[in-house]
């Protein structure tokens, strides 16, 4: 999250390009919406109890529990044609970058519209739980969610794109879990992953090519492979020390007052 | 169908003010609760602190984002809407009366002359419109 928002940040100070960046996570964390509520909505002791770690997004949403996925994050200026000015228009535009590369797999994906159903009381706190608007759906089921913030000179959508989909690792970690067998129903029929769409045996690696390769085709683009420029990594380096590595930030969702 | 009060200024970031002499009273437009979407919880400013024209004031989460409230004018807060807390919902249905968000001590009037009057804000999003398509 810290590198997500240093590379935002320093992006509309240095007016650098669009940044695509793609991750996976070196031990499971639950990460929440910024103005989610962590001690009624997350287990604290259950992460605890499973060195789960927990991290507040910048962004809105709702919790996701960060595992076999691979997590996507886009950056880029306002002014720039590829994304439109509006929320909604963003996401369209990224929804169909990943679309694309997920044609790779022979996964056919949808856009919900505003008539989605589902029961969102079955895990109400858990992003996967029902989808949204605008998000993506492999065979009626969520296969992406994603969450965005946005100033006025430019925003930040990152995502995870399910590689593999366990909601028995999920169900515990949020509240309220009180009816096992129903919310674990629930969320196998509301999230799928893109093992169990495709079908068959993928490679992980061919996967990150495959959204590549979508934002390139969709965008008209061509990626240039980089590193996190000196002042991303400062800025990355501040944001862990006094926000990110926070019970303040993390559990409270309080930032510092003249701070970050 | 959009609406634009008369007897309000808006800024080209959506947000409007009703001037009553040295105190403005701002909130986001019917144009922007109708882009966002449903919207879900606001974080706004407290009293004292100072707002100032064209940074962030606060931020606002709806259906797909949380967004940046940026000040059309610069000021010191003198009132936070309170109703707000008890009905989030406000800010959609009733955006340009109950569901306003901070009353700022303006600092700077001649900044209210950079603000459209309801014809230009309208003007200006339909260009904004035209330049997403």
């Amino acid at each position: 999250m810290a590198t997500d928002e240093a590379i935002f940040w320093e992006s509309l100070h240095s007016e650098t390009f669009p940044t695509l960046r793609l991750y996976g996570w070196s031990r499971p964390a639950v990460s929440i919406g910024h103005f989610q509520n962590a001690t009624a909505e997350v287990d604290l002791d259950a992460c605890r109890g499973r060195n789960i770690a927990i991290v507040r997004r910048p962004t809105g949403g709702r919790a996701v529990f960060h595992d076999e996925e691979l997590t996507y994050a886009v950056v880029s200026g306002s002014a720039l044609p590829s994304f439109p000015l509006s929320v909604t228009g963003t996401y369209r535009v990224i929804m169909a970058c990943i679309a694309r590369g997920l044609e790779s797999f022979a996964i056919r994906t949808d856009l919900s519209g505003a008539d989605s159903s589902g029961d969102h009381s079955v895990l109400p706190a858990c992003c996967f739980s029902m989808p949204s608007r605008h998000e993506l759906l492999a065979g009626g089921k969520k296969i992406c969610g994603s969450a965005q913030f946005r100033s006025r000179d430019g925003f930040l959508q990152h995502g995870s794109l399910l590689w593999a989909f366990d909601p028995c690792k999920t169900w515990d970690l949020l509240l309220p879990h009180l009816k096992h067998e129903e919310q674990i129903a629930g969320l196998r029929a509301s999230a799928t992953s893109v093992k169990e769409a495709g079908g068959g045996f993928m490679d992980f690696n061919e996967l990150i090519d495959a959204v590549v390769r979508g934002f390139q085709d969709v965008l008209g683009i061509e990626f240039a492979e980089g590193h996190l420029t000196p002042g991303e990594e400062n800025l990355r380096d501040r944001l862990l020390v006094e926000k990110y590595h926070t019970d303040r930030w993390n559990i409270e969702g309080r930032v510092a007052k003249h701070g970050l | 169908m959009k609406v634009f009060p008369e007897d309000l200024l808006y800024s080209r970031e959506h947000i409007w003010v009703r001037v009553d002499g040295d105190v403005a009273t701002i909130g986001i437009t019917d144009y922007a609760q109708e882009k966002l979407g449903e919207v879900h919880a606001v974080d706004l400013p407290e009293v004292d602190d100072e707002v100032e024209r064209d940074e962030p004031f606060g931020t606002i989460e709806a259906a797909k984002g949380v967004v940046e409230l940026i000040a059309p004018i610069s000021g010191q807060v003198f009132s936070v809407n309170e109703d707000i807390n008890d009905d989030i919902g406000i800010i959609n249905s009733d955006p340009h009366d109950t569901g306003w968000l901070i009353v700022i001590n303006i600092s700077d009037a001649d900044e209210l002359d950079d603000l459209l009057d309801a014809r230009g804000y309208h003007d200006f999003i339909l260009h904004e419109a035209e330049a997403e398509v």
